[in-house]
């Protein structure tokens, strides 16, 4: 384990379908066709189109569309000189507010004029439409300067569209604590590290770095090592249904272990050479590591499973319960 | 000063402590607060065992977790059983949820907090995910570019100049100096600054907060228990938030009016305000807020160095009311004020008024 190993990344990805409902289906459906729409809402055509007024809080949704645009004036603006993955172009550009003609507030989009020299406020734009457009804000890759419409082509939605995806991702470092560091070393080595709480003297593993009971630090003045038998309390038979990752094809066993003269339960534990009709609860059993560690990360998983060690069963009833 | 008798219904700010607030911490955001909840129950001169309800500010998305807040109540200590609550908002929301609490008279003592690892990914890509998932988060619309296009209608309309806003940096930059929580500071030359390429125009890097890992824990009580554990409680006299709409474009970015809501709401006008700590993360907010708020020349703003100074996302806010309640208790101050606010454009915003013991 190097000691240089101190955060882990992980890129979570979200991927969302919505529903549309009736009002931003009809707006999503009309940018298949190459146009814009806005809602009426008294004297005032409101772009984007909500369900509602955005003053009034007025229910709109049973109210007419109408199209506007495809121009507008830009009503503010600023420069983005270097995108970031999840904006809609890869070169500099501009987000703006654009009141397109024949609405009365501001759509926010992106504005492709290549120069912020060619940026200013109250400037005429119009979009410039992708070929293949599917009901989606980014149907309009982005507003040009000028006066007509650019690009599209292509087919329009042949039915209206009714839902959408948005799929972000997201990278996150996490640190990893020097507890955690030593308590992977030791588990690469076959050992359990716990670290015990000077006020409370609970006993926890996975290199915590403080009790949660008498909100202290722990570190490594406060490590011990734990035996490597105890007694199953708990067990689940776990029969699988087959999911990305899923390795395991037939029931198996996870097993609750309380560890020999302390206070510690390791939980969710693999059981080895037993049937799973002959689980026990109260069954003698001992840690079993394998000779390589299993690399995993940053973690090094080198437990492969608790074996029973023949000894007689504990009958002690309230065993049970010693789940944590 | 229209000081009103306090009756034991009111509320008092009785402790408080931030966190080191820095690039990227090598803690765990569980480890930031468990630091700042000792910290904070220390300086009010209680333990956590006499904390009956907490309440948390972080952010889902900022740690990669779903229900992330739940490893965080290791910090509070919670055995036996506490009451708890979290807002996914920043910790001066988290104090509002425990003020009301409090208000309801059955118990005494109230922690709340707020914490962020900003460094735990890009805040650019996190930013996003928290707007209208069908018209902005698609487009990547992030804060910076929403404060930036918030800038131009006020560059364009006169509001506030270039210049003005690099006064700004240059001031925010100066006062921390003489903070212990600054993560930017120092001497700055206005027309150096404004040499600067810009990062998102109109905004140039001093126009921006740092990004910062940090975290902060405020402990309240009510009136008669804080008068028990403290020599000069702080005592909340005004607390109310205000929202206005989400998207934009349907607002006009010249004016803050939810800012003007929840002002008058909290009694701002009542009496003059001598330090105001204001959650202005970009330069050009703060003549906005300062307006919006009914604050004239003679309100210091953001001593501390304020959000340029350093930005600890989910705690930004709850810091303000730390710093504004030590104008009072250390500062000798007798009114002062926080403000923060959450959302594009400053679109959702809260105000605590806070006032000395007579």
């Amino acid at each position: 384990m190097s000691d240089s190993v101190t955060s882990t990344s992980a890129t979570i990805t979200f991927p969302y379908k919505r529903s549309l409902g009736p009002v931003m289906s009809a707006f999503m459906t009309a940018l298949t066709e190459q146009r814009l729409l806005g809602i009426r809402s008294g004297d005032r055509v409101i772009c984007p189109p909500r369900e509602w007024d955005p003053d009034t809080a007025a229910d709109l949704s049973d109210t007419d569309l109408v199209e506007v645009g495809p121009a507008g004036t830009v009503e503010s603006w600023c420069w983005v000189a270097t995108p970031s993955s999840q904006h809609p172009l890869d070169h500099p550009f501009a987000f703006a507010t654009i009141k397109l003609d024949g609405a009365d507030t501001g759509l926010l989009h992106a504005v492709d004029a290549g120069s912020i020299d060619a940026m200013s406020t109250g400037m005429r734009v119009a979009p410039r439409w992708r070929g293949e457009r599917k009901g989606h804000i980014t149907d309009v890759e982005a507003f040009v300067p000028g006066e007509s419409a650019e690009g599209g082509g292509g087919e329009s939605a042949a039915e209206p569209v009714t839902m959408m995806e948005y799929n972000a991702a997201i990278t996150y470092t996490t640190p990893i604590t020097p507890n955690e560091v030593r308590a992977a070393a030791a588990n690469a080595e076959g050992r359990f590290l716990g670290l015990r709480c000077p006020t409370c003297e609970r006993i926890y593993l996975g290199g915590r770095g403080y009790c949660p009971v008498d909100s202290l630090p722990l570190g490594e003045e406060h490590e011990v090592d734990l035996p490597q038998r105890g007694t199953v309390t708990n067990f689940t038979i776990i029969t699988p249904i087959q999911y990305p990752g899923q390795t395991e094809t037939d029931p198996f066993a996870r097993v609750h272990v309380l560890l020999d003269g302390v206070e510690v339960v390791v939980p969710y534990q693999a059981l080895l050479d037993v049937p799973v009709g002959d689980v026990r609860i109260g069954m003698r059993v001992a840690a079993m590591w394998g000779d390589q560690p299993q690399s995993s990360g940053w973690t090094a998983v080198n437990l492969e499973g608790w074996m029973p060690t023949g000894e007689p069963d504990d009958d002690d009833p309230n065993l049970a319960n010693r789940i944590c | 000063m229209a000081a009103r008798a306090r009756t034991s219904d009111d509320i008092a700010i009785i402790g408080w402590n931030i966190s080191p607030m820095v690039r990227k911490t090598d803690k765990t955001e569980a480890q930031m607060l468990l630091e700042a909840i000792t910290g904070a129950v220390g300086d009010a001169g209680i333990t956590r065992r006499e904390v009956d309800f907490t309440c948390a500010g972080s952010c889902d998305y900022v740690a990669g977790q779903a229900f992330s807040f739940v490893q965080n109540i290791d910090a509070v200590g919670a055995w036996p059983p506490k009451r708890d609550s979290h807002v996914e908002m920043d910790g001066t929301w988290a104090l509002y949820e425990a003020w009301v609490r409090l208000l309801l008279g059955d118990i005494d003592v109230a922690l709340a907090t707020g914490s962020g690892r900003s460094s735990t990914a890009d805040p650019n890509l996190i930013y996003p995910a928290e707007m209208d998932p069908y018209y902005l988060a698609p487009l990547g619309t992030d804060a910076m570019s929403f404060a930036a296009l918030q800038a131009r209608a006020l560059i364009d309309s006169g509001a506030v100049t270039e210049r003005q806003m690099a006064d700004i940096a240059v001031r925010a930059r100066r006062d921390a100096k003489g903070s212990d929580y600054a993560q930017v500071s120092g001497d700055f030359d206005a027309d150096a600054l404004l040499a600067t390429d810009y990062v998102r125009a109109p905004l140039r890097k001093h126009d921006l907060p740092p990004i910062t890992d940090g975290a902060c824990a405020v402990v309240i009580a009510r009136a008669d228990k804080a008068r028990e554990l403290c020599e000069n409680p702080v005592w909340i006299t005004g607390f109310a938030h205000c929202s206005e709409l989400h998207y934009p474009g349907m607002r006009d970015l010249r004016r803050a009016d939810a800012i003007t809501s929840a002002a008058k709401a909290a009694g701002v006008e009542e009496a003059p305000v001598e330090v105001a700590e204001i959650q202005t993360a970009f330069t050009h907010e703060e003549p906005l807020v300062s307006s919006a708020l009914g604050l004239g020349a003679d309100t210091a703003i953001n001593p501390s160095g304020g959000p340029l100074a350093a930005n600890p996302i989910m705690a930004t806010g709850l810091v303000r009311v730390a710093e504004a309640a030590r104008a009072v208790r250390d500062g000798g101050k007798h009114r002062t004020l926080a403000h923060s606010t959450s959302g594009p454009c400053l679109q959702q915003n809260i105000v605590c008024v806070m006032e000395g013991s007579d």
